[in-house]
């Protein structure tokens, strides 16, 4: 992974924004519109405090950016705070040192303290967004960023996909149009016999029907054959037409919050009393297909991920490179002097993360990894 | 960060390979060799995941750090730095799905591929407690065993039958190769470096019998 010329200003202007994100992350603050554990107590913090005590609970992140400056100059490279996650109690301090960060500050949008308005204030706006005859999808969008009140996601997230249109007067008929298209694309692959089948195929639905009785097994919901059947259907019919992938497990963990979401629009309470039974079979179909679209349209965003070579993911790890020669060019200096590779810190990274082990017990060499 | 703490004095550490189709059952073995737990609601393994149990041979302190993989095609070449460095496999099919059988023959040419041709291999037939659902016979299992030159054994990660003969066999025949190349060598196996990748010997296929316990 040789530098190479590809940065452009967007490029530019998208590494401020993830950098300000990043500088959020490492003062214990949060992300616009990123969901955290955390949050302040004190909305106007007195910029000579050193230590906040966030609140526990789950909420909604508030959007900080305004202040942050603020911190950045007072209290420079000497930034601390403590932030709690909401269950662990883990107490993280951090001093970062970063000289960079000061100057990427400078450019941080400015977005007026108190832009978040109570729960009801934002459920009028979304409200009013959603009733236009042509929704906006980037005002829809801004107010996404700092979560949807849950039984709007049906909706909101069918238009933030692209998969519904923002016409009003459209909608209906497109939405109609796919699903029947769906079902049309499930009876020519999906109910076939295997003889009609490639061997590729066979194994393709035979990999699938391996892993959908385990996609979220703690959940009983998911242990229906009928929902297990149509996530089959889904995944199956999405490979069939995306042979560039394909299957890939770990994509069906990425259907299953689009089933909830949609299925919420019919079955009241706690998944956990959900039963597929008290759906209307046409509701159901209805609902599958409305899945599949929207899984299609969040995988043509990272389709590149699970093609061959993965040039999806080389991308994200020159951006992480570029990322941490920014932040930290101390770090990415030795890190290229001892010839590490990014690639092989994520797997091994990715590899702590999955160990049961905590690997303070046996952290693997990196001699273990190919450089 | 945590400090660095070694849990443990081990004279060996030796990387063992859990490889196979998919839902054969390789997190199950090794979750039940190393933490004693078996869940009928395991998810798909995605990427790699390791976990660590140490066993005693003679008098030795012997850990095994043990990987396991993603089943699916699509993950193993992705997955090639997962072989680098493995002393010991164990090649699980599922004596419940034929299919699982047949694909060993893949496994094991690209464990050979990937690996020192000494790579101590187990042959592993898994869920052998469904015996009203079994597809592929002992006997087949154990003759593909006898070709190939790898160990064998049935096992069943839900009743803990086997499991840990199996571990314990591949990891006994891995120190028995090393130590008895070390003594060649004239060096003692203890001074041998820890953490580190421990080069099988190359007279190992000598040392290997066939269809030693099966079930």
């Amino acid at each position: 992974m040789k530098n190479s010329d590809n940065s452009s200003s967007s490029l530019d202007s998208r590494f401020n924004q993830t950098l300000k994100n990043v500088q959020g992350l490492l003062k214990g603050r949060s992300i616009p519109g990123k969901i955290l554990l955390t949050r302040r107590t004190d909305p106007l913090e007195d910029p000579n405090l050193h230590e906040r005590t966030p609140s526990f609970g789950r909420s909604f992140s508030e959007n900080d950016a305004g202040t942050s400056d603020q911190m950045d100059t007072s209290m420079g490279s000497e930034a601390r705070s403590t932030s709690k996650l909401n269950s662990n109690s883990t107490t993280t301090k951090l001093k970062p040192s970063y000289s960079n960060i000061e100057i990427a500050s400078k450019d941080v949008q400015k977005s007026p303290i108190g832009a978040r308005a109570t729960d009801s204030a934002r459920v009028t706006k979304f409200t009013k967004e959603l009733s236009a005859t042509t929704v906006i999808l980037e005002r829809l969008r801004e107010l996404a960023w700092s979560g949807v009140p849950p039984y709007m996601r049906p909706t909101i997230w069918r238009l933030l996909l692209g998969y519904a249109p923002p016409n009003s007067d459209r909608r209906e008929g497109v939405l109609r149009r796919k699903r029947l298209e769906y079902l049309d694309c499930v009876a020519q692959f999906y109910d076939i016999p295997d003889t009609e089948r490639s061997d590729d195929e066979v194994n393709m639905l035979r990999q699938i029907s391996v892993d959908c009785p385990r996609t979220v097994p703690d959940v009983t919901f998911f242990q229906q054959e009928q929902v297990q059947k149509s996530l089959e259907r889904i995944l199956y019919t999405w490979a069939i037409r995306h042979p560039a992938s394909g299957y890939v497990q770990g994509i069906n963990d990425l259907a299953t919050p689009f089933l909830v979401v949609f299925l919420s629009e019919y079955l009241e309470g706690d998944i956990d009393n959900w039963s597929i039974s008290d759906l209307p079979p046409d509701k159901m179909s209805d609902i599958e297909a409305d899945c599949y679209w929207c899984l299609s349209k969040l995988l043509d965003g990272m389709q590149d991920h699970y093609t061959f070579a993965q040039p999806g993911i080389q991308r994200l790890v020159f951006k992480l490179k570029e990322l941490v020669r920014r932040i930290d060019e101390p770090v990415s200096r030795h890190m290229e002097e001892q010839g590490l590779n990014f690639f092989n810190l994520l797997f091994a990274v990715q590899l702590s993360f999955n160990t049961r082990d905590p690997f303070s017990s046996c952290y693997p060499p990196v001699g273990y990894l190919p450089c | 960060m945590g400090a660095y703490r070694a849990d443990e004095d081990y004279d060996y550490l030796f990387k063992v390979v859990l490889i196979g189709d998919s839902g054969v059952g390789k997190s199950n073995l090794l979750s039940r060799f190393t933490r004693n737990e078996f869940s009928l609601e395991s998810k798909s393994t995605i990427g790699v995941e390791f976990a660590t149990r140490s066993i005693h041979v003679d008098d030795k302190v012997v850990k095994a750090q043990i990987w396991d993989t993603a089943g699916q095609e699509r993950y193993r070449a992705i997955t090639s730095a997962y072989y680098r460095g493995a002393v010991g496999a164990l090649l699980v099919y599922d004596v419940t799905r034929h299919v699982t059988f047949e694909n060993v023959e893949r496994w094991l040419k690209e464990l050979r591929d990937h690996t020192d041709s000494n790579i101590v291999i187990m042959l592993v037939g898994n869920k052998a407690d469904l015996r009203h659902l079994r597809a592929v016979t002992t006997e087949d299992a154990k003759a593909f065993a006898e070709r190939e030159n790898t160990f064998f054994m049935e096992t069943s990660a839900l009743e803990s039958l086997n499991v840990e003969n199996a571990f314990t066999e591949v990891l006994t025949q891995i120190y028995r190769v090393v130590s008895r190349k070390a003594l060649e060598v004239g060096d003692d196996p203890a001074a041998l470096p820890k953490g580190q990748t421990i080069n099988v010997g190359d007279d190992v296929s000598a040392m290997k019998k066939v269809g030693c316990c099966s079930a």
